[in-house]
C-alpha cells in the first residue's frame, strides 16, 4: 500500500506535534490501567485490566489503545509545514467522528494561532490500515487532500529511525477500479529556535543557572554532541566511498543533501 | 578516566540529580486520579501555610507548548493557562495552552475576557480525555527577566484566593533564545500582610532600568518555587530519535543573528545603569555612604554582572561560530 510520493511536496514536521501526540497516548494508556499503588485501596477505579504484578501498567491484555486527532499548520506554496496537534473523538467501531467537536476545537485554536489550518489527522499503530481510509475520507471535505501522520508508540531500543511517517492519499487505478491509497512522503525536522533550545533542554536535562563556566561547558556539549553526529555520519559515507572505490559496494549515486543554513559562511 | 571525574565534579557542581530512568512505571504520573484530587482539594492543606508548595514539576510538553506560544509573540506579553493537578508539596503541571489576550497594562480585566475561552477549551479537553483542571497561568516577559511585575502580583494574589491551587510561571523567549537555555520562573505570592520568617536570597538576574523599581517593590510579596521536569517513556525515547535529526539544526543554529536587537537594548541598559551609577557616587561624595546592608551588593558589582553576562552570550556565539568555520571553511589534508 506505502510507495513513495510523487506529489513533489516537501513536509517539514515539528517536534511539538511529536511529544503531543506522544502525551496523548500516553495520558489515554494511563487512565486506562491503574497505578499499583491505588489498586488495593480505589473504591471508584473501573478497570478491566489485571493488575497483578507491580509493573501494572504494561501487561495489559488488552491491545493499547489508538489515538485520534488532528494536525494543523500552514501550507507555502509546494511546502507543508505542521505545527501544532490537537486531539479528536472518532469511535472506530462506529466510525463515527464528532464534527461538533472538532469545529469548536478548530474554532478555539483559530483565535490564538489565526495562521494555521487543519492539514490532516494523526493516529498510533504500527502501519497504516485499510479502515483508516474511512478517517481520511471524513476530513477531506476540510481539506482536499489531509496528511496522515502515523506515530508507532511500540518503544524498540534497537530503532535508529523516528517512527514517525506521514501518508498522503492519491488516487491510483488497481484492476481497473479508481482508489484512493495511502502513499508515504519523506518529510524533515523543522525547529524553531526557541523549540530546539525547550526541547534538548527536556531532553537531556541541562541545567539552568550556574556560573559562567558551567554554562560554557553546557553549550560546547551541546555542539560536541552535534559535531559528533556529523563525524559518525561523514565515517558512513566514507567507508561506503572507499567500498565503492574497491570494487566491494555497487555504484551509486549518493545525493548528499547537506541542508545547513548560510550561517557557515563568513560571519 | 579524567572525563569521568570530570564530569562527576561538574554534575556535582550543578546538583544534577540523575535522571530518574524513565520506565513504564513511572509514567504514572500521568494518571489523574479524579477522588484523590477531590479529597485534596477538599481538604486544603495549602490554607493554612502560605508556603506550603514549594516544588513544581512541568512536563516535556507544556514547557514546549509555553516556550513555543512565549516566541510566537516576539515583543508582546502573550499569556496562557496551566492544567495539571497537585502532589503533596508540588503542583504538577501536564499541559498548557494558549489564550487570546495581548498583553495590556490593565491585565486584570484581560482576564475576564478569557474566561469564555478557557470554559470552552476545559470543556473540550475534558471530552477529549484529559482530566486535569486549570492549576495555574503563564506569561511571557519577553526580553526582561522572570518576575512578577506589580500587575501580575495583584492578580495572582486574587487568584490565590479565589482559585487555590493555582501557580504563577513566566517565561522571557528572548532570554531563553539569547542565552540558550530556558529562562522560566514559577511563583506563588505571600497573601497580604504576611511576612516570610527567612528571606531567602534568590538567584540575581540583569533587570532593565525601566522596570527595575517595579522589581524591586514587589519582589518581597512573593516567592520562587524549583522547578524539575518529567516526560514519559515514549517521550524519552521519541526525544532520543529526534535528536538523531535535529542536530543539523544544532549545528546551524546562530543566535548572533537572531537576537541582534536584544543585545543592542541590553548596551543602551548597561550604558543607562552606569551613568547612573556614576551620579550616584557623584552625588553622595560629601559625607559617608550611609552604611550599605551586606546582603546588596554595590551598584558598579552589579553593573559588572551584567556586562559579563553580555560578554558570556556573546563569546558563546562567537564560538559556535569560529568553530564551524574550522570545521568547514578550512581546507585541509587529512594525515
Amino acid at each position: 500500500m506505502a510507495s513513495s510520493s510523487s506529489s513533489g511536496l516537501t513536509f517539514k514536521l515539528h517536534p511539538l506535534v511529536i511529544v503531543n501526540i506522544s502525551d496523548h497516548y500516553t495520558r489515554v494508556k494511563s487512565q486506562l490501567s491503574l497505578p499499583p499503588s491505588l489498586t488495593s485501596t480505589s473504591s471508584a477505579a473501573t478497570s478491566n485490566n489485571n493488575n497483578n504484578n507491580s509493573n501494572g501498567g504494561e501487561n495489559n491484555q488488552n491491545p493499547p489503545p489508538r489515538v485520534y486527532g488532528c494536525v494543523i499548520g500552514v501550507q507555502r506554496g509546494r511546502t507543508v509545514e505542521i505545527f501544532n496537534s490537537f486531539e479528536l473523538i472518532y469511535d472506530p467501531s462506529t466510525r463515527s467522528l464528532d464534527r461538533s467537536f472538532l469545529e469548536k476545537k478548530q474554532e478555539l485554536y483559530k483565535k490564538v494561532f489565526p495562521h494555521f489550518y487543519v492539514l490532516g489527522w494523526y493516529s498510533t499503530g504500527s502501519d497504516a490500515q485499510e479502515s483508516d481510509m474511512h478517517f481520511h475520507k471524513a476530513l477531506m471535505d476540510i481539506n482536499e487532500s489531509p496528511l496522515y501522520v502515523l506515530l508507532n508508540p511500540a518503544i524498540n531500543p534497537a530503532q535508529k529511525d523516528l517512527p514517525v511517517t506521514i501518508y498522503e492519499s492519491e488516487l491510483h487505478v488497481i484492476d481497473g477500479v479508481p482508489q484512493l491509497i495511502f502513499v508515504r512522503s519523506s518529510y524533515t525536522i523543522e525547529t524553531v529556535e526557541a523549540e530546539r533550545i525547550s526541547v534538548d533542554h527536556v531532553a537531556h536535562l541541562k541545567p539552568s543557572g550556574g556560573s559562567a563556566a558551567t554554562q560554557l561547558a553546557a553549550q560546547l556539549t551541546g555542539i560536541h554532541s552535534a559535531i559528533k553526529m556529523l563525524n559518525s555520519r561523514i565515517r558512513v559515507l566514507h567507508q561506503y566511498l572507499v567500498g565503492m572505490q574497491k570494487g566491494i559496494c555497487p555504484f551509486l549515486v549518493i545525493v548528499v543533501q547537506i541542508k545547513f543554513s548560510w550561517n557557515y559562511v563568513n560571519i | 578516566m579524567d572525563s569521568a571525574i570530570a564530569q562527576k565534579t561538574w554534575e556535582l557542581e550543578n546538583n544534577i540529580l540523575a535522571v530518574e530512568a524513565p520506565d513504564p512505571s513511572s509514567d504514572f504520573i500521568f494518571y489523574y486520579d479524579e477522588v484523590a484530587q477531590a479529597m485534596s482539594l477538599k481538604a486544603k492543606p495549602w490554607g493554612n501555610d502560605p508556603h506550603f508548595f514549594k516544588r513544581v514539576k512541568i512536563s516535556a510538553l507544556a514547557l514546549l507548548k509555553m516556550v513555543i506560544h512565549a516566541r510566537t509573540g516576539g515583543p508582546i506579553e502573550v499569556m496562557g493557562l496551566m492544567q495539571g493537578k497537585t502532589g503533596g508539596d508540588a503542583i504538577i503541571v501536564m499541559d498548557a495552552f494558549a489564550l487570546p489576550v495581548e498583553g495590556t497594562e490593565t491585565r486584570v480585566n484581560a482576564q475576564a475576557d478569557a474566561y469564555e475561552y478557557m470554559v470552552d477549551y476545559s470543556q473540550t479537553n475534558k471530552q477529549a480525555g484529559r482530566l486535569e483542571n486549570v492549576v495555574g497561568w503563564y506569561h511571557s516577559h519577553p526580553g526582561y527577566g522572570c518576575w512578577l511585575s506589580g500587575i501580575d502580583v495583584s492578580t495572582q494574589m486574587l487568584n490565590q484566593q479565589f482559585q487555590e491551587p493555582f501557580l504563577a510561571v513566566v517565561i522571557d523567549p528572548t532570554r531563553t533564545v539569547s542565552a540558550g537555555k530556558v529562562d522560566i520562573g514559577a511563583f506563588r505570592t505571600y497573601p497580604e500582610g504576611y511576612k516570610p520568617t527567612d528571606d531567602p536570597i534568590s538567584e540575581y538576574q540583569t533587570i532593565p532600568l525601566n522596570k527595575i523599581e517595579d522589581f524591586g517593590v514587589h519582589c518581597k510579596q512573593y516567592y520562587a518555587l524549583n522547578i524539575t521536569y518529567f516526560k514519559s517513556s515514549l517521550d524519552c525515547h521519541l526525544l532520543d530519535l529526534l535528536w538523531n535529526k535535529y542536530w543539523v539544526n544544532t549545528l546551524s543554529s546562530s543566535p548572533l543573528l537572531g537576537n541582534g536587537d536584544y543585545v543592542a537594548g541590553q548596551l543602551s541598559d548597561l550604558a543607562e545603569k552606569l551613568e547612573q551609577a556614576e551620579n550616584h557616587l557623584t552625588h553622595s561624595r560629601i559625607g559617608p555612604l550611609g552604611t550599605s546592608r551586606k546582603k546588596e551588593e554595590s551598584h558598579l558589582g552589579k553593573i559588572t554582572r551584567d556586562s559579563s553576562k553580555i560578554t558570556v552570550e556573546q563569546a558563546h556565539g562567537l564560538m559556535s561560530q569560529v568553530i564551524k568555520d574550522i570545521l568547514f571553511n578550512s581546507v585541509r589534508q587529512s594525515k
